[in-house]
């Protein structure tokens, strides 16, 4: 992979998507992990989902990021971006507090990335990634050029969360916030890890 | 002329413990910073490892305050360089231009950030300082109101319903977030003392237990408390961890995913007590 590249992999992107579409009415937000090591191109290989409600408090974010941290340290993954998706479908820019938490994980990791989930996009048959992506330039959140970001395999991707919503699996996703309201609940989604890791064809390289 | 070393017969490694000491008290000695961490950074920058960075940042802002030009600028230089898209650099630089009374120049750096995170604090409370500066007191006020307005209407909401709802913990422990979001040492006691409202009310709720033992363990941690609240928070934060330890166990008895997560908490709890202490 080149440098400025970034590649999404099938397990981060059906997370986020399932997390988007368990609360529709609300902005959601989540973390994106690596387990690569640090270089010029990034590699998204998992995601951690947070809130779905008040994204703008500071207690719980800051209480998540920490875990996130704890948890990140002990598993040999990084913290290498943030996403979230706008209540308001029509709106995909990035909010203050996006900005925020983006810039936070920016300190630690300089080629973070800032990823927005385009609701408008969101429906089944839709040729494109429902996602706009943002990199550190100059100071500022720029966005990033479309042909940066790979999603390899794509159609597969679209198969299996298809796959998830069909199989009723997607209730499984977990994030911090529903951890919150039952602590017995993994915010680390082990489980549904395992099943999308299944439906993976082993062709694909995302072991 | 003799140098600090000499003259006080201190070991580097008791210079920097210095400065950390004054750094964490919010000690504004700055002539004495100067002093130490010139030497510091001149004779013992490669042994100081990642604590440099924190060190050229409080020497340089004791710069300004001696009128050090020379020694804030080639502190800022470092920062620069080592950080050069940094929001927190970019406010130090904007520091040095307010030192220098080129509050034009200030302001469009201030404004510059703001622009990238309008939620930073810190610029719009140096924006304030220019205005204090500048003799500008009414206007100060009016811009300090126009940025506490977003979160004091949440507040504000809240405090009806809670009128209204008195029994209902959730709408507590929003309102403890809100106030620990809006920050500074009374509204961190304040979410306190919510957080710990909402338990009485369900003391299973474990966001306001998480809230209980964060918001006590900044008010200790504070250098502005009396001996007696820090202690008071020290012991609120233990009782908060150790609900929390036990919460988790619980939670985590027989089931192998939950092994993660119950791991992250005790880790956490560790990691902040050592702060505290």
């Amino acid at each position: 992979m080149k440098m400025g590249e970034v590649e999404l992999s099938c397990l981060a992107y059906a997370k986020m998507y399932l997390h988007a579409s368990q609360f529709p009415r609300s902005s959601v937000n989540g973390l994106l992990l690596s387990s690569s090591p640090a270089g010029a191109a990034v590699c998204i290989t998992d995601c951690v989902p947070l809130l779905h409600s008040h994204l703008s408090l500071a207690p719980i974010t800051q209480l998540a990021l920490t875990q996130v941290d704890v948890w990140c340290s002990q598993t040999q993954q990084r913290i290498v971006g943030y996403y979230q998706a706008n209540a308001c479908v029509s709106d995909s820019s990035p909010t203050p507090c996006a900005l925020k938490i983006a810039e936070k994980i920016f300190e630690q990791c300089n080629n973070a990335v800032l990823l927005m989930i385009d609701g408008e996009k969101m429906f089944p048959g839709c040729r494109v990634p429902p996602i706009v992506m943002y990199e550190r330039k100059d100071a500022r959140w720029a966005l990033k050029d479309k042909h940066t970001i790979m999603l390899r395999q794509w159609e597969e991707t679209c198969s299996i969360v298809n796959q998830l919503f069909s199989s009723g699996d997607q209730t499984l996703l977990v994030d911090f916030d529903s951890h919150l309201d039952d602590i017995t609940k993994d915010w680390t989604n082990q489980k549904l890890n395992a099943k999308i890791m299944e439906l993976i064809s082993p062709a694909n390289g995302n072991v | 002329m003799s140098s600090i070393s000499e003259l006080y017969d201190v070991t580097w490694e008791e210079m920097r413990d210095k400065l950390r000491k004054w750094r964490e008290e919010n000690f504004r000695n700055s002539e004495q910073i100067v002093d130490v961490g010139e030497e510091l950074i001149n004779e013992h920058a490669s042994k100081l490892g990642d604590d440099i960075w924190i060190i050229y940042e409080q020497v340089m802002i004791a710069a300004l305050d001696c009128s050090r030009d020379d020694l804030a600028w080639s502190c800022l230089q470092e920062l620069k360089r080592q950080f050069p898209d940094s929001h927190r650099v970019k406010r130090l630089a904007g520091m040095r231009l307010e030192a220098l009374e080129r509050y034009e120049d200030a302001n469009k750096l201030y404004d510059s950030i703001l622009q990238d995170d309008p939620t930073n604090t810190a610029a719009r409370k140096r924006k304030i300082s220019i205005l204090r500066a500048q003799g500008k007191s009414s206007e100060a006020i009016r811009e300090l109101n126009e940025y506490l307005e977003h979160y004091a209407k949440a507040a504000f909401c809240l405090e009806e319903l809670m009128m209204t709802n008195p029994h209902n913990h959730l709408y507590c422990e929003q309102y403890g977030e809100v106030k620990y979001t809006q920050g500074g040492l009374e509204n961190l006691e304040l979410a306190r003392k919510y957080f710990a409202q909402a338990l009485k009310l369900n003391n299973r709720n474990m966001r306001a237990l998480f809230g209980l033992y964060m918001s006590a363990s900044h008010v200790a941690a504070s250098p502005k408390v009396s001996a007696k609240v820090k202690k008071d928070n020290v012991k609120y934060a233990a009782w908060a961890a150790s609900q929390i330890s036990r919460a988790y166990q619980m939670a985590g008895r027989g089931k192998k995913e939950n092994k993660c997560s119950v791991k992250a908490v005790e880790e956490m709890l560790e990691s902040m007590q050592i702060t505290m202490s």
